[in-house]
């Protein structure tokens, strides 16, 4: 009777450890996205500083820093879904990138203390992007391993949870790419 | 990198002095030890056999050997410490310029606890042979630890201690060139550990909560990540960064612990040697004097190229 009763406590526990681990990894979909979305703010936020500093010298980019202003302009509006958010923070990331090729035909550019201080800030907001989206595949993985395999797919059928898509990388953002032979370019 | 330090008119004559005062130390090293065994045996025969005079002989022969010990202590200090700041010191000046040599200071035991390196309180902690130095814009610092912890068993006769090892080692400091505030530890993966993250990763009611899965199999294949921040863990620890901690781990004779904590990167390596210390027993005048130590001072300076630590393309110059 002891033992019948204490197999049952245990399958309860694990029952109800496997019930918890399906939400909060959850719960850790929704805040790994949730990390995404601030840093992207923190990168959107540097642009206007960036299109400001770039203006004074560079007199033939116009049309790439209206193109910027008008990306950012999109990406904080309202009503913007989470997926077009991360499409126009692609096309902005080009355009910065395009952006810091043509500063080598602008010597005084690349010699502004302000500027160059922005290119760090820069970067650095590209590498706490790609880990904030490494953190969300990497958590949205895990939660969709919970989903499909035995026994969390029980639990998961019943609350209806179902598997979320990774964030794909775009061809360009798969290479390997430098930030220092960016700048070296 | 072998390079024959003798030939450097500095340490040469350095060497020719040293050379004289092994020779004394070791000779009077074996007269000593020789008198102990000789006294010791005639001592313990003399009482087996009931030889009065035997045994008080070899009390006699015993002390002159442990006195001529005693006395050499203080040569044999200052014959090494002369070693490590005049032949070493100097070794290392040839090497950068930078580099300073403090033999008898080290990481302190509350900068060993606080990097995290590892989970146990050393009981016992001895650290010397402090190298510290700047390369472009990376400082670090790196010095010989030896921490322990003990154990107690019950015996018939009462309680017996073990000591075990934590880190017999190096342990390597050096700033690192990204910002970040929260912790993260890559610590070689054993079957507690490896337990832990599969506990975090299947059932939330148990395990390790701050376990980072990283994309790297080999990597992970090597090492258990914890971080208090997993986003800043990934940030630290990019494909490329993995990569490089794996070829140096590959590098190393055993497998290697890392910590990022406090703006710095601490990793402690395992080892089997005391480095920068002196031979008594061999001469000091072979060419190839120095070749571990250096190797072991070139390993730990090729850390900073190794990890790229002088690329400062971010924030933090």
């Amino acid at each position: 009777m002891i033992i019948v009763a204490a197999i049952a406590i245990a399958v309860l526990l694990f029952g109800i450890g496997i019930y918890n681990s399906l939400i909060s990894k959850k719960n850790q979909v929704a805040n790994a996205f949730s990390a995404i979305d601030v840093m992207l703010k923190k990168r959107f936020d540097l642009l206007p500083n960036l299109v400001e500093t770039v203006k004074q010298y560079m007199q033939y980019e116009g049309d790439t820093l209206t193109k910027i202003t008008e990306l950012r302009g999109k990406a904080l509006g309202n009503n913007v879904s989470e997926s077009d958010k991360l499409a126009l923070d692609s096309q902005i990331g080009t355009a910065v990138k395009g952006l810091m090729v043509s500063v080598e035909n602008y010597p005084d550019l690349k010699a502004n203390q302000n500027f160059l201080n922005l290119q760090s800030t820069w970067t650095e907001s590209e590498e706490q992007i790609a880990a904030a989206r490494r953190n969300y595949n990497a958590t949205v993985t895990t939660y969709n391993n919970a989903v499909m395999m035995f026994p969390g797919n029980m639990f998961a059928g019943m609350l209806g949870y179902q598997t979320v898509p990774v964030l794909e990388t775009a061809a360009a953002e798969r290479e390997n790419v430098s930030a220092k032979e960016l700048f070296n370019s | 990198m072998a390079q024959n330090f003798n030939l450097n008119p500095a340490i040469e004559s350095v060497i020719a002095e040293l050379e004289i005062q092994r020779k004394k130390i070791a000779s009077t090293q074996i007269k000593g030890w020789g008198l102990i065994v000789l006294g010791a045996a005639c001592f313990i025969i003399g009482c087996i056999l009931s030889a009065i005079i035997v045994a008080i002989l070899g009390f006699a022969i015993f002390i002159p050997g442990a006195i001529l010990l005693y006395r050499i202590g203080d040569d044999t200090k200052i014959y090494k410490n002369r070693f490590k700041q005049e032949v070493v010191g100097a070794a290392l000046k040839s090497v950068d310029q930078s580099l300073t040599f403090e033999p008898h200071n080290g990481i302190s035991e509350l900068e060993f606890v606080n990097s995290q390196l590892f989970s146990t309180t050393p009981d016992r902690y001895h650290t010397e042979d402090l190298i510290s130095g700047k390369h472009e814009k990376t400082s670090f610092c790196f010095a010989e630890v030896h921490a322990e912890y003990k154990t107690e068993t019950r015996t018939k006769s009462g309680r017996q201690v073990h000591w075990h090892d934590i880190l017999k080692g190096i342990i390597f400091i050096a700033d690192f060139n990204k910002n970040f505030n929260g912790t993260t530890v890559v610590r070689p993966k054993d079957f507690g550990s490896s337990l832990g993250a599969w506990f975090s990763k299947n059932v939330y009611a148990f395990g390790d909560k701050d376990v980072v899965e990283l994309e790297n199999d080999y990597f992970n294949k090597n090492f258990v990540t914890h971080s208090t921040d997993q986003v800043e863990a990934r940030y630290i620890l990019t494909p490329a960064m993995m990569e490089k901690i794996s070829a140096l781990n590959d590098k190393s004779a055993y497998c290697v612990s890392l910590s990022f904590i406090n703006s710095s990167v601490y990793i402690a390596f395992p080892l089997d040697s005391n480095y920068f210390e002196p031979p008594v027993f061999k001469t000091l005048l072979k060419p190839n004097l120095l070749d571990e130590d250096m190797n072991v001072l070139n390993f730990m300076f090729g850390i900073i190229k190794e990890l790229d630590l002088n690329t400062r393309i971010w924030t933090k110059q």
